[in-house]
This record gives structure tokens, sequence and C-alpha cells, in this order.
């Protein structure tokens, strides 16, 4: 399933499950924008258990672009965008500004 | 049975106690300077070469996937995980996976 489009405006979740995960924690709770749609691919979380391709849950997978202020929250001397390639369940919709 | 069941089945039922997130240090500060080797080589040791085969054949012949490797590294103890080197981590990652799965002993 599709959740998303390019330019549409995300919320990462707040805090990561124990396990393994490709959201790194300075990415939680963290405003972006779907640059990318990339189809549906495994859950590392969940191939990381050992789970089979075939029986692992398949997700859709983005490319979602951060602005660095609303990564590390504090002024940074060069603005710059931060890209990261995130699974469905990572995130949530978020009402644009 | 394998140790990994045991861990597996209690990170399947949340009764794990909190993972080690040693790795997840991104936007943390006080780790002191990145130093870049001018001219680094793609291995400093002749042994380094040997694991980074090592690793890709392992997973070529289905013994574990790269996920299971990236988790392996993030479950080490935090004293061992900043104590070692970044082929150390490969190599300590391979030996508890097969180790985990009954492959060595």
């Amino acid at each position: 399933m599709q959740r998303f489009r390019a330019g549409d405006s995300v919320r990462t979740r707040a805090a990561n499950p124990e396990g393994h995960t490709r959201l790194p924690r300075y990415l939680c709770d963290r405003r972006g924008t779907i640059e990318a749609v990339h189809g549906l691919y495994p859950l590392p979380d969940e191939r990381a258990l050992g789970v089979g391709v075939a029986s692992c849950t398949k997700e859709m997978l983005y490319t979602v672009v951060f602005d660095s202020g609303e990564v590390w929250r504090e002024g940074t001397s060069e603005p710059a965008s931060i890209s990261a390639d995130l699974w469905d369940s990572y995130l949530e919709p978020e009402q644009a500004r | 049975m394998p140790a990994r069941r045991g861990w597996r089945r209690a990170l399947l039922e949340g009764s794990l106690p909190a993972m080690p997130s040693t790795h997840d240090v991104g936007g943390a500060s006080g780790f002191g300077p990145i130093v870049r080797e001018a001219g680094e080589p793609p291995f400093h040791h002749e042994w380094e070469a040997r694991v980074f085969v090592l690793n890709r054949r392992l997973m070529q012949l289905g013994f574990y996937n790269l996920d299971e490797f990236r988790f392996a590294i993030e479950r080490m103890p935090p004293e061992a995980y900043r104590a070692s080197s970044y082929y150390e981590k490969w190599f300590l990652a391979i030996e508890r996976l097969l180790s985990e799965k009954g492959i060595i002993r």
C-alpha cells in the first residue's frame, strides 16, 4: 500500500522499538518531505531476525528529505538537507505548514 | 537449541532488556575529531581483506543476510564495540552469527 506521494509531508516515529531498524535516532520525531517512492521492499527490522525474503513483511520504501535545522534543532552554519531511505512503518502523515 | 532462538523469541515477545544502541550516535558530540588518513588503503592488514571476503561469501551462500550482520554488530556489548576497529567488529559479528546458528562451536 502506498500511503505517500512525492511532496507529501511526513513525521518519523518518536522512538525506535527494540531490535534492528534503519531509522537512526537523529531522525526520530522529525518532519520531512517525501522525495521519491521506490516500491515494496523487505522490512530490514524483520530480516535482521533471520526472516527469509519470501516470508518477510514488505513495505513501501521512500526517500525522505529533511532540513538540517529540523534534524539538529539548532543553528547550523551552512543550511543543508539530509536524505534517508525509510520504510512505511517509520512514518506518519504530517500536515504541511 | 541454538542460542539465537532465545534472544529472537525474547525480542518478538518484547521481553528483552534494552538493547545497547552504542552504534546509533549520529549527531552526538564528545567523541573528538575525525582524523582522516591521507591515501588510506582499503585494508590496513591482510586479515582484514580475508574478513571482508569471508563475510560476502557467507552471505552469498545464505548463512545469514546483511541485516542480520548489521544487527550482530549492533548487539555487541558497548565496551567491546568502542574498543574494536571496523574489521574487528566484522569478525566478531561473523563469529557470533555462526555460533548462534550452531555452525561453529
